[in-house]
């Protein structure tokens, strides 16, 4: 990158950019980035992003990352930015859920709510924030701890077929949130944030930053909501997460956006010495759900649960990408992803536990399982271990099955119909994943909308 | 009502997809409030007998009747017939992992009202809680998942709590004895004896392989099955001497009519 650019000039950013099927963009974004106040930092971040995006050749289906999501046929110049611009939506306009956590206090450390990636609303626990527990918008952050963001936003290790979307996601950031929570601090309740959505046409694009200093604790909610849209809208979302040595962090994403929107995920957990993840996503709305989703076991002893669970109707297409990545001897990872579809729905699960030389003594595990309720459903399940070390234990599973014969003729025997059946084998199937979510108040919303999902079938 | 609460016609059925008949015509009738042992050795048919009547999609009826209250069950659909009033204790009872057995009951129960209806959650509890003191069960098994990780006796029990709440017209038990120590069948059988004190009308069709557990049921009438046919018939004094004397006895078709 040039020199020039660091100084924090936003009017000569795009200028140099290769033409090549991107000049549209190109000027999409360099009229964003202009109509905007943004902090040195940003910007810089922001152009750093755009460089990798134009640099990075658009991966094809070749690519076995890609084999099942057609990038090719996405055309992020199609879309507008949102901006913040024009009237803000009334309150009562909002969903339920996202009103209902405006408005009550009940249960939560935090709320955070964005519309169309403009901040409608922010609220942290005085007591937290006293202890020195920051909870703000990344440009915030960046205007008063530039150091403190510095060392962590877009640090995460990215993977060479992550890098154009995680390029485009930084170029286009409209919105994040730095979460940072110091030492020792214990963070008792949820914070939570929204995301609402309903911009026709647009991109949005989001970050998580979450921070967990030695031995702190905080569980972290981002939900994704938006109404059916006519034009397409594009969202696209990074998750950093550092828990620093003895750190636990909860991370729960869940998105229920409506149709006509593309979702691309990109979560990075980065887990000190005997730290904890628990890392948790569910799937339920979108056309196209992509996640990409890496555990980077840093210190020895470190601890990771990834968990998620979706479920497809009508024509979505959801893909998880997931990688275990043992860095360190004597750490523990444990996923367990499942998926059940109906309609003409389709999942892919490619999961890699990595094992790095030298890093003995690691204890990992892949599970997925996925639920065909029709017949014109499908999934596709790759497992995969590549392992550099010898004293390790490591090992996975996947299936692909239909509703089990013999359960459903013992419910039936007993008087359910074969639909109220198969709604309880499902239930029973996602249980040992919708237990573990943390906050009743989201558990018993994603429990509501699977059943919407099941009646509607 | 019908005079037989359960009458079953010159009934043939198979494995799905085999091409003999391992039911060759099995009658059988079954009166309100009556209890039938159904006896024979390994293999001669009971536990098809028993899936054929409940509908298990695994066995094809290839003729006769099966008659509940006068009505054809042959034609309804296995949830029909649990609607119906007709139940069946499972020998291997299947196990569902993520479903309580209260969610699981409530269910079950809810399916018996109106369409869009729910089962009263606090009449649920307070029956529930009743039955599981009757059977001697503590109140935290009702969280557990059905018949997940189990022991043989807890699948046993966990078949007779549904009973007990579901309060069916007829009850097919299914080698319930089977698998259990002294205490559990001790237990199971006051319970089967307890529901049929309080809902007397109930009809119930015991199979069994053993004798024991008849010290704790008494039946009206005890049956043999041979080769997928009803061989003998006789009262509670039949178990008795087939404890004595085994099966073989019976295979002469001489001493199948001498012996009545």
């Amino acid at each position: 990158m040039a020199e020039g650019t660091m100084t924090g000039d936003t009017r000569t950013d795009t200028e140099s950019a290769p033409a090549a099927g991107a000049d549209a963009i190109a000027r999409g974004l360099a009229s964003y980035v202009r109509s905007v106040y943004e902090p040195t930092l940003l910007t810089r971040l922001r152009r750093e992003g755009w460089k990798t995006f134009v640099d990075t050749p658009m991966p094809t289906r070749k690519a076995e990352e890609w084999r099942y999501t057609d990038l090719s046929t996405l055309e992020p110049e199609s879309y507008v930015p949102v901006t913040c611009e024009g009237e803000r939506l009334p309150v009562e306009r909002l969903p339920e859920p996202v009103r209902e956590a405006m408005e009550s206090d009940r249960d939560r450390a935090g709320v955070m709510v964005r519309h169309n990636g403009c901040l409608e609303h922010l609220r942290l626990d005085s007591a937290l924030e006293a202890k020195g527990v920051v909870y703000a918008p990344l440009e915030e952050v960046a205007d008063h701890r530039p150091d403190l963001l510095e060392r962590f936003l877009f640090r995460s290790d990215v993977a060479p077929m992550e890098q154009k979307l995680w390029g485009l996601h930084a170029a286009l950031l409209s919105g994040g949130y730095f979460l940072y929570v110091p030492a020792g601090v214990d963070v008792e309740h949820p914070v939570h944030a929204f995301r609402y959505l309903d911009q026709e046409g647009s991109v949005v694009s989001t970050h998580s930053l979450i921070v967990a200093e030695a031995g702190a604790r905080v569980t972290c909610i981002d939900e994704y909501v938006s109404p059916d849209l006519e034009r397409e809208s594009l969202s696209l979302n990074g998750v950093e997460i550092f828990g620093a040595d003895g750190a636990t962090v909860s991370y729960l994403a869940v998105q229920q956006y409506g149709r006509g929107v593309k979702h691309f995920s990109m979560q990075h957990s980065n887990t000190g010495r005997d730290s904890t993840l628990n890392g948790f996503n569910v799937t339920l709305g979108a056309d196209l759900a992509r996640a990409d989703v890496t555990s980077h076991l840093e210190g020895e002893g470190a601890r990771s649960e990834m968990l998620a669970l979706w479920f497809g109707d009508r024509n979505q297409h959801f893909d998880h990408h997931t990688l275990q990545h043992h860095e360190a001897p004597s750490a523990h990872s444990d996923l367990l992803y499942k998926g059940a579809l109906t309609a003409r729905s389709s999942s892919v699960f490619r999961g890699l536990i990595r094992v790095a030389e030298g890093a003995q003594l690691t204890d990992a595990y892949q599970t997925n399982r996925n639920l065909l309720l029709s017949p014109n459903a499908s999934a596709v399940t790759l497992p995969n271990l590549e392992i550099g070390a010898d004293d390790v234990r490591c090992s996975h599973g996947a299936s692909v099955g239909q509703v089990d014969e013999t359960m459903l003729f013992y419910l039936m025997s007993r008087g359910l119909t074969r639909k109220k059946a198969e709604r309880l084998l499902v239930f029973g199937f996602f249980e040992e994943v919708l237990e573990r979510i943390p906050g009743e108040g989201v558990r018993s919303r994603i429990r509501s909308s699977i059943e919407t999902k099941i009646q509607a079938r | 009502m019908a005079e037989h609460l359960l009458e079953i016609r010159n009934l043939h059925a198979r494995v799905e997809g085999e091409v003999t008949d391992i039911l060759r015509g099995v009658d059988l009738a079954i009166r309100h409030g009556e209890m039938h042992a159904l006896m024979g050795p390994n293999g001669s048919g009971k536990s098809t007998l028993a899936k054929a009547i409940a509908g298990h999609p695994g066995y094809e009826v290839t003729s006769g009747e099966v008659l509940l209250d006068g009505e054809n069950v042959l034609e309804m659909e296995p949830d029909e017939r649990s609607r119906a009033g007709l139940f069946l204790a499972f020998q291997y009872p299947a196990e569902i992992p993520g479903v309580s057995i209260s969610n699981f009951l409530r269910t079950a129960m809810s399916a018996r009202l109106a369409e869009g209806e729910e089962m009263d959650i606090f009449a649920f509890q307070k029956r529930l809680m009743e039955k599981l003191e009757m059977l001697k069960v503590d109140p935290s098994f009702a969280a557990r998942y059905v018949n997940d990780g189990f022991s043989g006796g807890e699948k046993k029990r966990n078949e007779i709590l549904q009973l007990a709440m579901l309060e069916p017209r007829m009850a097919v038990m299914d080698e319930t004895d089977s698998g259990l120590d002294i205490d559990a069948l001790r237990i199971v059988s006051e319970g089967v004896n307890t529901i049929r004190e309080t809902h007397d009308s109930m009809g119930v069709l015991l199979i069994t392989h053993y004798k024991r557990i008849l010290n704790y049921l008494r039946p009206d009438y005890v049956h043999v099955m041979l080769k997928g046919q009803i061989a003998h018939s006789g009262g509670p004094e039949l178990a008795d001497r087939l404890e004595e004397m085994g099966y073989d006895w019976l295979h002469e078709p001489e001493a199948e009519t001498a012996a009545v």
